[in-house]
């Protein structure tokens, strides 16, 4: 039984490692086209009207992506940035962001990047007037993974804010 | 009792050929599936214009194919940094590496000395390289964000000390390429004009230098 149970384990191990063998990392990383970054929450604000509030507002990058930080360590990089259009209500005070990850790019050990991975806040302080305001705020930013770049997009996040 | 471990090594027998037969099934779905996904892919690849990822059996970098791949190099006439109309057509002769990058693409910007250095090596054998800045943006000529671009690209072009000729508003001619989705992009166009090859992203330098000798080979 004991030779048995040794061959069962070496075809298991031998079937385990089948399914990966055909495909490269690059291949699987472009398989799909998804959004580089996803706006998480909140969906909806309640301020004091007129008063600067502090609202955090959550993202998430897609996984095996990285944008840059809000200071990306080279003058051609376009830094992450939040905005909010005039004329919607509320209005953007600040906004404080994160500090970025250091990484590299395995093409070149030497440059370091500044870059936000997976979810990162960026704490904001809003101004709403009084009354409900659906406001388009916009988050621009510059998405790469550790072999190529995707052009710089401007995604609406969307934001329910009452001004009381 | 005496028959017993004749019935048992039977047994151990047919088990492990069944699992065998199993795993050569698995095996043999699995091939059949990424058969199936790669057609599919190149089917979806002819009808966009797209260039595809191939899964490769050894190793990480993949290899692309591109619908243009045998066919002539898609024409195009566009303006260098001085406003000057530079045509595919006069490179006629020559194997080129058609290069689209951005200003704000880091791996463009680890690729370049790459280009740089192979484009020297290569260019007394009748090699060239043409960078053409794709922006992303779709800034007008005229446009204040025309002329940023072009601000920083001359910067990044001076920079890097690219020899070769850089042409601007790559985006105008980014649907017969494929779409240019992903930056940097390659094609490697031999002396007849074909393409012969495609690469998406930054390999290697050593992968650049194989297209670069294939585009000459032919």
């Amino acid at each position: 039984m004991r030779r048995l149970a040794i061959a069962t384990a070496t075809l298991l191990s031998l079937t385990a490692l089948a399914p990966a063998q055909f495909v490269s990392k690059a291949a699987q990383g472009r398989s799909g086209k998804t959004e580089a970054v996803q706006y998480l929450f909140p969906e909806q604000v309640t301020l004091p009207a007129g008063k600067p509030a502090a609202v955090a507002l959550h993202f998430r990058v897609a996984a095996g992506l990285h944008i840059n930080s809000h200071n990306p360590k080279d003058d051609f990089l376009i830094p992450t940035t939040f905005s909010i259009p005039d004329g919607a209500g509320v209005k953007l005070e600040n906004a404080a962001y994160p500090a970025g990850a250091m990484i590299t790019l395995a093409a070149d050990p030497t440059t370091r990047l500044s870059v936000y991975t997976g979810e990162f806040t960026i704490n904001t302080r809003l101004v709403a007037a009084a009354g409900n305001h659906l406001v388009q705020a916009r988050l621009h930013y510059q998405a790469c993974d550790q072999e190529q770049c995707m052009p710089p997009k401007t995604i609406t996040v969307a934001i329910d804010v009452i001004g009381k | 009792m005496r028959s017993f471990p004749v019935r048992r090594n039977t047994l151990v027998l047919f088990i492990v050929l069944f699992l065998l037969a199993i795993f050569a099934w698995a095996g043999w779905a699995n091939w059949e599936y990424r058969q199936q996904a790669a057609e599919r892919r190149a089917a979806i690849a002819a009808v966009q214009g797209e260039l595809v990822p191939v899964a490769t059996a050894g190793g990480d970098s993949a290899q692309f194919i591109t619908p243009l791949e045998g066919k002539p190099a898609p024409a195009f006439t566009l303006p260098d940094l001085d406003g000057k109309k530079i045509s595919l057509a006069s490179y006629r002769g020559k194997a080129l590496l058609i290069n689209f990058w951005a200003t704000w693409c880091g791996p463009c910007k680890i690729e370049t000395p790459w280009l740089v250095e192979l484009r020297n090596k290569y260019a007394s054998q009748g090699f060239e390289v043409i960078g053409i800045d794709t922006e992303g943006d779709d800034a007008a000529p005229g446009s204040d964000a025309y002329a940023k671009d072009k601000s920083a690209i001359e910067k990044f072009v001076e920079q890097e000390k690219m020899p070769y000729p850089v042409l601007v508003d790559g985006d105008s001619i980014s649907k017969p390429y494929g779409g240019l989705d992903d930056l940097p992009t390659s094609f490697f166009v031999d002396r007849n004009g074909k393409v012969v090859a495609a690469q998406i992203g930054i390999n290697s330098e050593s992968d650049i230098e194989n297209n670069i000798k294939k585009a000459l080979a032919e």
